[in-house]
């Protein structure tokens, strides 16, 4: 798959179709998101290891690929995406980041290995090209053995996790998703600054507020923390009430928005008061 | 357009965490974990995330600087080593000294030593090693004959009990407790023996909170329960160790009882500590400051090597006797042989034979007697015999204890010549301050504490004019009329640190653009060592040293009824040179403050953020309260960063007797209102 990869993007860039090619590249053993801007480059794309292609780079706060089209309007982006690199992509257009009109997607599939490690619903993006589909694995399996304890149990079981946090911000750095110029977890309103740990919970529960409406489920928070805190547990139990409760799924339709901004100029939503 | 990722080192501790500087047309856009490192994992602290802020800080120095009449003036580079090659050459050798550095590259350490020893004739010359773990090198080279981490970072996570002693890793080297913790929740035992409730704290099975200084005490009595127990290993004993029937009599004396009363440590938990580290089927120890850093910090390593080999957990994975070396380069900057004693890979100045090797490859006829170590250079220049001082990347005028003498001393110089990347306390002294390049804009090696040789990459161009350091020493040693320093490249510099060094002996950086080497890596074909001391010790047996506890230099009295210790916070890193330049860093804590007791607090009669004096026999600081229950009664902790109320202007610099390391972690100080 990675060699009709490479041919194709040859192809794109040689046919002057698109004008640059964002992937990951390998180089002395090192893979990372990389600009192919001419075909001989892309002997060095790689498609095996997992590593996201849109990311916040600060201290600009800006997405990676917003501050390639700031900084060459019109330039036309091809994109190697996975499932969850789509998602992001449809997400960060929705949010006004991005211009997808000028990215074109090139999507491959990941294989069954690859989707259980990452323990993703959809591996494949919508756009695939490249590699066949495998089934996803149902959200609910990362959350369902914590739901059937008892509440005491699980407020337990978040608080020894949470209290493991170092405050790296690394689940907000790794987050596609995570471009606000002005971050809730960095302000002493929520917790007070400069101690390990944060205080319970807020430090953490301020992003997953924030990501109710817009995690894509890459799972980069929980690869990003050092101290291993199964932050999907939460993100997934989101994602899916987001779904249940609004039929809304972050990542999936351009044009669908988000049922936390629609709903705000009118009555909370009846099923949900019941819920609660 | 261009973009790339370059794969660089973090610049802060011995971790060692690998990362990517985005770099778009020359300019860095932001820092990217590295995902296949082995140690990092993909994974950073905040200081490593937020890593690039301070390279392009506005307050970075862009030209050389010549002092005139009390002010800097901007001056070529030219003229500013023409002024220090002419100067440095006014003295000789004995008067002449120069600081190398643990944030500098391999190389860059390589060259300062050589340049010391070459061009000024002098072994004066040292680094701040010599303040955090001296006492490691020492000590670990009379217990096994090598100083260094025994095992590798990522191995703790298979050890069944692990011994955290003096070292709040999760604060100082937070990717290497993620390991601790993973253990952890694999059912491994921890024991945390830490005078303050750190992090680790909150997971440990067994806190032992013992009073500052007196942790010989409390190892001996861990071995003394072992021992008593039947619990220590008689074949390891037997076959790989030497004097271990010294060692069994003198800790008879160490009963829980009486360590109990030395260092406040019940002894029901010093029993069960030590059950479950003597029975675990691997056990490590990790340890850092809060052993080295004493007046006995020799004594304190070397019995943590004597548990260690007590119970035989040396040489195999999940084991070990596991320093945590503070800086990104500490371990290399020893290695390759910025110390007063030793050329690179610890060949001793003294030995005829090793110095004729280094006489033949230098040209150049050596100098056989050791030179001055850090704290000694100070108390020299405060005395008029040391009178020029070569500093490089190191800011004694924060990070050395009684910092009132170090202004002395270094106010005393005839001349001083600082280069860094920052107008640092020290370099505001100097008469010439050379703009060096930063992390981000060299190439070069650094060895992180697992003996770990990683590559760094120059992702972008020096800002101004700065230059690398190895650079700015050629055109010096040039100047000076030197013809060892002809080199076209880092890879050359190391080239040359392998032929003369054994323990870098394979290494290259051909081999290191593909994958990092644990030394001791002798040959071109050698795999490097994960774990040292594996069939047999690096000096032969293994030696136990039977050691009495004694009490640290200064001790609480009526005048001074607070012991204070000293460390750092997650948050910045060492003189604050680096990380007070990071906004997000700077959000989290502003600037220092003093943890005290609520019980101590009430007695004084001050609140939460009330400032206090702090007084010891060196001098007084104003600084912001911070009541916690993280510090026992009668203690008080200050993290050393700040500059504006600096910790070592209260610190002792009483030294351990051979590692001439200063004892940061205890001295008696007062605590009053306002």
């Amino acid at each position: 798959m990675e060699d009709e990869i490479r041919r194709h993007c040859k192809g794109l860039l040689s046919e002057k179709k698109i004008d640059v090619i964002w992937g990951l590249r390998e180089k002395d053993g090192f893979v990372a998101p990389y600009l192919f801007q001419n075909p001989e480059e892309l002997d060095s794309l790689v498609v095996s290891s997992k590593y996201p292609l849109s990311f916040t780079c600060r201290p600009s706060k800006e997405t990676i690929l917003s501050i390639l089209q700031k900084k060459k309007p019109g330039l036309k982006i091809g994109v190697i995406a996975r499932g969850c690199d789509e998602r992001a992509l449809i997400e960060l257009a929705k949010s006004e980041q991005i211009n997808l009109d000028l990215i074109e997607i090139i999507g491959f599939a990941c294989d069954r290995e690859q989707a259980q490690e990452c323990v993703c619903f959809k591996p494949f993006p919508q756009n695939l090209k490249f590699g066949t589909k495998v089934e996803g694995i149902a959200e609910e399996k990362a959350f369902q053995d914590l739901m059937a304890t008892e509440l005491k149990g699980r407020l337990k079981f978040w608080h020894d996790q949470l209290s493991k946090c170092i405050k790296c911000y690394g689940c907000r750095n790794a987050c596609p998703m995570c471009f606000c110029k002005d971050c809730r977890m960095e302000q002493s309103v929520y917790t007070e600054t400069g101690w390990l740990p944060p205080e319970f919970p807020l430090f953490q529960f301020v992003r997953f507020y924030h990501m109710a409406d817009r995690c894509i489920e890459c799972g980069e928070c929980e690869k990003a923390c050092p101290m291993d805190i199964p932050l999907r547990k939460i993100t997934k139990y989101l994602r899916s009430k987001m779904k249940e409760i609004f039929g809304y799924q972050a990542g999936l339709d351009p044009k669908q928005k988000s049922p936390i901004l629609t709903t705000l100029d009118e009555d909370p939503l009846k099923e949900f008061q019941d819920e609660i | 357009m261009r973009y790339d990722n370059v794969p660089t080192v973090c610049p802060y501790c011995g971790a060692g965490c690998r990362l990517y500087l985005q770099i778009l047309d020359q300019e860095i856009i932001g820092v990217l974990p590295v995902k296949s490192h082995a140690v990092s994992q993909g994974k950073l602290c905040i200081k490593g995330w937020n890593a690039q802020e301070f390279v392009p800080h506005k307050d970075r120095l862009l030209k050389p600087l010549i002092k005139r009449n009390g002010r800097f003036e901007e001056a070529s580079w030219d003229e500013a080593l023409e002024i220090v090659a002419k100067r440095l050459k006014d003295y000789p050798p004995e008067a002449v000294a120069v600081l190398s550095s643990a944030k500098c590259t391999n190389e860059e350490n390589f060259l300062m030593q050589k340049f010391a020893r070459v061009v000024l004739g002098t072994n004066n010359v040292d680094h701040c090693a010599r303040l955090c773990h001296a006492s490691t090198v020492v000590g670990l080279v009379k217990s096994f004959g090598s100083g260094a981490m025994t095992n590798s970072i990522p191995e703790l996570e298979n050890s069944k009990c692990i011994l955290v002693i003096g070292s709040n890793t999760a604060e100082q080297h937070p990717l290497v407790a993620r390991y601790i913790m993973r253990a952890k929740e694999k059912g491994a035992t921890l024991i945390v023996a830490d005078p303050r409730k750190i992090t680790l704290t909150h997971f440990a099975d067994f806190h032992l909170p013992q009073r500052p200084g007196t942790d010989v005490a409390l190892l001996n009595g861990l071995m003394n329960v072992i021992i008593s127990e039947g619990l220590e290993n008689k074949d390891f004993i037997a076959e790989r160790t030497e004097n271990f029937e010294a060692l069994k009599d003198m800790v008879k004396k160490y009963t829980p009882d009486k360590v109990e009363r030395i260092t406040g440590v019940p002894k029901d938990k010093l029993i069960q500590a030590a059950r479950a580290y003597a029975k675990s089927p691997a056990s490590a120890i990790v340890y850092s400051m809060g052993i080295t850093q004493h007046t006995t910090g020799v004594d304190n390593v070397v019995s943590c090597a004597n548990l260690a080999m007590l119970t035989g957990n040396i040489g195999k994975p999940g084991t070990g006797v596991n320093p945590l070396r503070g800086q990104v380069n500490v371990q290399g900057a020893c290695d390759l042989g910025a110390l007063p004693n030793v050329y690179s890979g610890y060949q001793s100045v003294a030995d005829e034979n090793i110095r004729k090797k280094f006489e033949d490859a230098w040209h150049v006829k050596l100098p056989p007697k050791p030179g001055l170590t850090v704290v000694e250079m100070m108390k020299e220049a405060e005395k008029g015999n040391l009178k020029a001082l070569y500093i490089m990347g190191e800011n004694p005028m924060v990070s050395d204890p009684d910092i009132g003498h170090v202004k002395k001393g270094l106010e005393n110089l005839d001349f001083l010549v600082v280069q860094d990347i920052f107008m640092s306390e020290t370099a505001a002294l100097a008469d010439i301050v050379l703009p060096a390049a930063a992390y981000a804009e060299r190439d070069g090696t650094m060895t992180s504490t697992d003996r770990r040789v990683q590559l760094l990459n120059k992702a972008i161009e020096p800002a101004g004019e700065s230059k690398p350091d190895w650079l700015i020493i050629c055109e010096l040693a040039k100047k000076m009329g030197s013809r060892e320093f002809d080199y076209s490249s880092t890879s050359d510099i190391m080239d040359e640190m392998a032929r003369l060094t054994p323990l870098y002996g394979g290494m290259s950086y051909e081999r290191l653009r593909v994958r990092e080497l644990q030394w001791p890596c002798p040959t071109k074909d050698h795999p490097g060592t994960p774990i040292l001391h594996k069939e047999k010790f690096t000096r032969g047996k293994g030696q136990f040293l039977p050691i009495e506890f004694k009490e640290p230099a200064e001790l609480p009295d009526e005048d001074y009824p607070f012991i204070l210790t000293t460390g750092r916070t997650i948050f910045h890193f060492h003189t604050g040179t680096m990380s007070r330049r990071v906004s997000a860093l700077n959000r989290e804590v502003p600037t220092g403050y003093v943890e005290i007791n609520s019980k101590d607090a009430e007695k004084i009669g001050i609140k939460d953020g009330n400032v206090v004096s702090i007084t010891t026999r060196r001098g007084t600081i104003q600084i912001k309260t911070k009541i916690t229950p993280r510090v026992n009664e009668g203690v008080v902790f200050i993290p050393f960063h700040f500059a504006e109320c600096a910790a070592n202007i209260l610190t002792n610099p009483a030294l351990d007797p051979t590692a001439k390391i200063p004892e940061f972690k205890v001295c008696a100080c007062r605590v009053e209102k306002g």
